[in-house]
């Protein structure tokens, strides 16, 4: 964990010195469909269905032709009914019932995007990003309901092209996917972990 | 301005796509899924050594506070279903003059406003509104030797309770040695009432006589 601040710090460091020497340029609005698919302890303690329920939006700042950074905000819904089951509290007590989980996360990330291949059309990206994750946990035995909302650590890697809509435009389609590291620490969880693929366009704000 | 009402619009769209997007759980719960059974035993106690049981002739309906003792066809349901599968459990039914080892009562538990089942007020109203002496033990008083969780109470819960009344001159007290808790959608009906008995007794293997 403590690398992983060191090096959200590096990144934030590293943007601050190039916005400061970069050229006044356009800002990229990134607006993407997000299909979330829950790995690791994710998985196999809460949810294992995919969630076609998300979407996230960047707005991104192109330093130079191959680096970009800026804030990216998404949402995701993720929801879990579990069959009727019998659960057994301390020594004595047993409660029958059928149990959904309900979690949907907001991260606000920094992020940044690099374009190794920017001769080419359709032009490739690595991305990095790192922040919070908002999560907003809800766990309900039959209609019967707890929650709680925190603030997480989340970092990101992914990878992607951008399919140009023209062969000079600076907008496009964008393909992509993510894989989001998300510690939790809750409720005897302790993963939110995910596997993402995003589809959108990258729209360039005049 | 192109830019700001680009950013605007995407802004709107965003706030829709975030309320839009959620999945509410409570609209995908058939009443049958709505429900929870929650049991809860003394498990010092072996209920073998019960052979005999008595019921309530009526249900103690809880109501934001209050009690009344009630005899409608719900009411009636429950303590059938009750009385069948305790006598399927292997206990004999007796009257409550002919000193029997258990003794079980049903509350229907009705609340109109967020309210609490717990040790410190189910078992306040409980100690009134089911006097001893009903049992044979006047003067007595209860005694739950388990903790009693606590659980909010919005649409009305039903209770069963067992009591040890075959140790209650020993012990002089009565000790509730079992206590089952039927929530959710629908239960005030007569119909289902033999099922959700049914379910009490599925999880609690242990209430068996010899």
């Amino acid at each position: 964990m403590k690398t992983i601040k060191i090096m959200v710090a590096a990144l934030g460091l590293f943007l601050i010195s190039q916005s400061a020497t970069a050229q006044k340029k356009n800002l990229k609005l990134d607006l993407n469909y997000n299909y979330s698919m829950p790995v690791s302890g994710f998985n196999s303690d809460l949810v294992r269905d995919h969630s076609p329920r998300g979407f996230m939006a960047a707005l991104m700042y192109p330093f130079n032709d191959k680096l970009s950074a800026g804030l990216e905000l998404g949402f995701q819904d993720y929801y879990q009914k579990y069959p009727r089951q019998l659960y057994t509290i301390g020594k004595s007590q047993n409660v029958s019932a059928v149990l959904s989980n309900s979690i949907q996360t907001t991260p606000v990330l920094l992020k940044a995007k690099y374009f190794p291949l920017t001769t080419l059309f359709l032009k490739p990206y690595l991305s990095v990003g790192a922040g919070a994750n908002i999560v907003d946990f809800k766990q309900y035995l039959g209609q019967f309901g707890s929650g709680q909302t925190n603030v997480n650590f989340r970092a990101q890697g992914g990878l992607g092209v951008l399919i140009p809509f023209t062969k000079v435009s600076p907008s496009g389609i964008n393909i992509g996917a993510t894989y989001d590291y998300a510690p939790y620490n809750r409720l005897g969880y302790k993963d939110l972990s995910t596997v993402n693929i995003q589809a959108g366009v990258t729209i360039n704000l005049k | 301005m192109k830019r700001l009402l680009l950013m605007l619009s995407a802004l709107a769209g965003i706030s829709l796509l975030y309320t839009g997007c959620t999945k509410e759980p409570l609209n995908h719960l058939t009443s049958d899924e709505s429900r929870i059974y929650i049991t809860d035993h003394d498990s010092t106690v072996n209920f073998a050594n019960y052979k005999t049981f008595s019921i309530s002739d009526s249900v103690a309906v809880i109501r934001n506070g209050t009690a009344t003792k009630e005899l409608n066809d719900l009411d009636a349901a429950y303590i059938n279903a009750a009385t069948k599968y305790m006598e399927a459990a292997g206990y004999t039914m007796v009257s409550n003059k002919q000193n029997a080892d258990l003794g079980v009562d049903v509350n229907r538990i009705i609340s109109t406003t967020t309210g609490v089942i717990s040790n410190g007020t189910y078992w306040d109203y409980y100690g009134g509104y089911w006097d001893p002496y009903y049992w044979g033990y006047p003067g007595y008083g209860y005694y739950i030797p388990y903790s009693y969780s606590v659980y909010q109470i919005r649409e009305g819960a039903v209770s069963l309770d067992i009591l040890d009344l075959k140790n209650a001159s020993e012990n002089n007290k009565i000790n509730v040695i079992w206590t089952g808790l039927i929530r959710g959608s629908g239960i005030f009906d007569a119909s289902v009432a033999d099922s959700q008995v049914k379910a009490l007794f599925d999880q609690s293997t242990y209430l068996k006589a010899n």
